[in-house]
């Protein structure tokens, strides 16, 4: 009998200990927490994407908090979410155009192969084997690490071998333009009609020999342009989209097919057909002009 | 109570019967926790600290309130208490006084309650009849051993994921053989005859 | 509360160590003889159910902050009684399971059941889930102690079944020793929970041609 006293009273008294030990701990040790930290994350996507640069959306949350990251963070989340935040901050929100990513280079079977690559299946670990197993130290090697990434499905290795974002699912979170090893990975409006898929900076013969797609910086989509909107810089085409109306002229000039939306043959000719009717109307009038002042003398 | 005995208490936990690759203890958190190598690091520091911890008060309440009061049959349940209580005062200390190491470690924390390998050391610390500073030793080195093994086995599962593999090996069964391979590379300590 | 649905569950879909992936430490390191295995299921089973009955029924009354605490205790009771139970009657077995067996406090089967199934359901569907996952557990610790006896060490019944020794299978220079050891425990599980998850997606996929 006297065992089970002690038994239960041993045991008895340690637990109350115990638990007073923590009651107080609790009260000592208080950390006391915003309580607009669960109701921002809340509005945020909780996926964990890392895209926003903060270390999860615990991270962001604590962040957009004390004010050091802005309310539209994280873009998974989309503009509602993020009007949301800003109504919990208290402050004003910004008009935002959807914006999704985008893989600069259609490389894939275009491109020459340097070599057969039998080695771990990811870009990081490809590119470190000679640079990378495609003769274009720039193009896309297909292995995948952006696919790894995304964490929303929308990025998957296209029909040719080059990766290509699915633009309905694509969030923005550019978690795959971290992971891309050659920076291939852009951010372009989504309403954006044209879109040039080529990094390459060589010039001419050099960037013609490693791909049938790359750009080679010949320049003749800036001359056709006419809203001043496309320049080659650094040898490779950039699109600048306060300017960009959309019209794809310059997809229809490229002699590469660099330039997104391909054109197809026929609306090339079509095309090729109108800018010749259009030069021999221009020489006509110019020959035209320069008779009539000769009659007028 | 010897510097030598001491020394082969060490050798023995982190080498010899390393707690995951001889003993099987903290296998769950060993196989679940070991996918990504910073993750794996910080439980391994979680877990060596709480064990060394847990070893030394539970050999204190073992000492000065179970033998006193010849209560030996409740030492399961005496121990598991002291250790949730002590984990969860942990957390609460470090959530307060050092806020870089909560977000470093905190998640680890509650895992950690029901982890055997915590449990495993108080009770192997009396089953061996240490007495405090080598129980204390053999907690700390018994948690350097299953950082070991964690960290190692984390470094190889991150190349695992781009292996090609059968199908219906992938995830757990490919851990475990690696494991397994682990396990039997570690077998060669065994010839380590300490003193 | 489907029984039958239950039992399924229980052996093959939710099977505790091959599908949900919990309490494998005492899965590998038990299972070197057929007797130690099947001790030790029958151990965690009964632990299983009665911790299991208990706490469904107090389920109600727990406060939700201190409720993984009150599980622990509940448990550990239960494990003493057993533990002190299996030195008393069976200290062959009790020797052989060492240290594991009190650590079947921590056994992620029992706490992981509690959590899932026990909070939120009555007394008689958790025993009969308690009964059937520790079943499952209890096949799963035969099958492989069989397998790591036969071939490891050649015998069967080691410990119980004539004197010590167990009935000779195997001639003593052909079994492969290291099935015994820590590597052969590790191995042998991935082998079933791989066989396991062909399985299943075997019948997966036959579920999703017939649809």
């Amino acid at each position: 009998m006297n065992n089970i006293v002690i038994a239960i009273l041993v045991l008895g008294i340690m637990g109350g200990v115990f638990g007073l030990i923590l009651a107080i701990a609790s009260k000592v040790f208080a950390v006391k927490t915003d309580e607009r930290l669960p109701e921002i994350m809340e509005h945020l996507a909780g996926a964990n994407c890392g895209g926003c640069g903060f270390a999860g959306c615990s991270d962001c949350a604590a962040h957009i908090l004390d004010g050091s990251a802005p309310v539209n963070s994280c873009a998974p989340a989309g503009a509602e979410n993020a009007a949301a935040i800003a109504k919990i901050m208290g402050v004003a929100m910004g008009d935002e155009e959807k914006h999704v990513a985008f893989v600069r280079c259609n490389g894939g079977t275009n491109a020459k192969k340097r070599f057969e690559y039998r080695g771990v299946h990811d870009c990081i670990g490809a590119t470190k084997v000679a640079a990378g197993p495609l003769d274009c130290t720039y193009g896309c090697l297909g292995f995948g690490s952006c696919v790894e990434a995304c964490k929303f499905d929308a990025m998957h290795i296209g029909p040719n071998g080059a990766a290509l974002v699915d633009t309905e699912k694509c969030t923005n979170c550019m978690a795959c333009a971290a992971a891309c090893p050659r920076h291939l990975i852009d951010s372009v409006p989504y309403s954006a009609k044209v879109r040039v898929a080529c990094s390459n900076k060589d010039k001419g013969k050099a960037a013609m020999s490693v791909c049938d797609a790359a750009c080679i910086a010949c320049g003749l989509c800036e001359k056709n342009c006419h809203f001043d909107a496309i320049h080659v810089v650094n040898g490779v085409a950039v699109i600048d989209y306060a300017k960009c109306k959309g019209c794809k002229i310059c997809t229809k000039v490229c002699p590469r097919n660099a330039i997104f939306p391909i054109p197809t043959a026929e609306e090339k000719e079509k095309f090729k057909a109108a800018q010749k009717a259009a030069a021999e109307k221009k020489a006509q009038a110019a020959a035209a002009a320069a008779e009539a002042p000769k009659a007028a003398e | 109570m010897k510097l030598t005995d001491l020394f082969s208490i060490a050798l023995g936990a982190i080498l010899v019967n390393n707690f995951i690759f001889s003993q099987f203890l903290g296998c769950c958190p060993f196989l679940g926790v070991s996918k990504k190598l910073d993750t794996a690091v910080g439980m391994g520091i979680a877990v060596t600290f709480v064990m060394g911890l847990a070893s030394a008060i539970t050999w204190i309440v073992n000492e000065f309130i179970l033998v006193k009061f010849d209560l030996l049959y409740m030492q399961t349940v005496v121990f598991i208490l002291v250790i949730a209580a002590l984990v969860q005062f942990i957390e609460m200390f470090l959530q307060k006084s050092m806020p870089a190491l909560y977000t470093a470690l905190g998640i680890y924390l509650p895992l950690i309650t029901t982890n055997c390998a915590v449990l495993g050391v108080a009770l192997l610390n009396i089953q061996n009849h240490y007495n405090f500073i080598e129980s204390v030793i053999y907690g700390i080195t018994g948690g350097l051993g299953f950082l070991l093994a964690i960290v190692l086995f984390a470094v190889v599962r991150e190349r695992n994921v781009f292996a090609d593999c059968p199908k219906c090996f992938e995830g757990f069964p490919i851990a475990l053989i690696t494991a397994g391979l682990m396990a039997l590379s570690f077998m060669g300590f065994s010839g380590l005859q300490v003193w | 509360m489907n029984i039958g649905k239950q039992f399924k569950e229980g052996l093959v879909t939710n099977n505790p160590v091959l599908v949900q992936l919990i309490g494998m430490c005492s899965t590998m390191a038990i299972t070197t003889s057929f007797f130690n295995g099947l001790g030790m299921g029958l151990s965690v089973l009964i632990i299983l159910t009665l911790s299991n009955i208990i706490i469904s029924a107090i389920r109600k009354i727990i406060p939700d902050k201190i409720r993984i605490a009150m599980f622990i205790v509940v448990i550990a009771c239960f494990v003493t009684c057993v533990d002190l139970s299996l030195q008393a009657f069976v200290p062959a077995l009790s020797k052989a399971l060492g240290v594991f067996l009190p650590l079947i406090v921590v056994n992620c089967i029992i706490l992981g059941r509690a959590e899932a199934f026990c909070y939120k359901n009555g007394v008689l569907a958790s025993t009969f889930d308690g009964i059937f996952q520790g079943l499952g557990y209890t096949v799963v610790l035969m099958i492989m102690s069989i397998f790591r006896e036969l071939f490891g060490s050649g015998t069967f019944g080691a410990g119980v079944i004539n004197g010590t020794s167990g009935v000779r299978i195997i001639p003593e220079q052909f079994p492969a020793k290291i099935l015994t050891l820590p590597v052969g425990g590790f191995l042998c599980l991935a082998c079933l929970i791989a066989a396991m998850q062909w399985a299943l997606a075997k019948s997966n996929k036959k579920k999703e041609e017939s649809k």
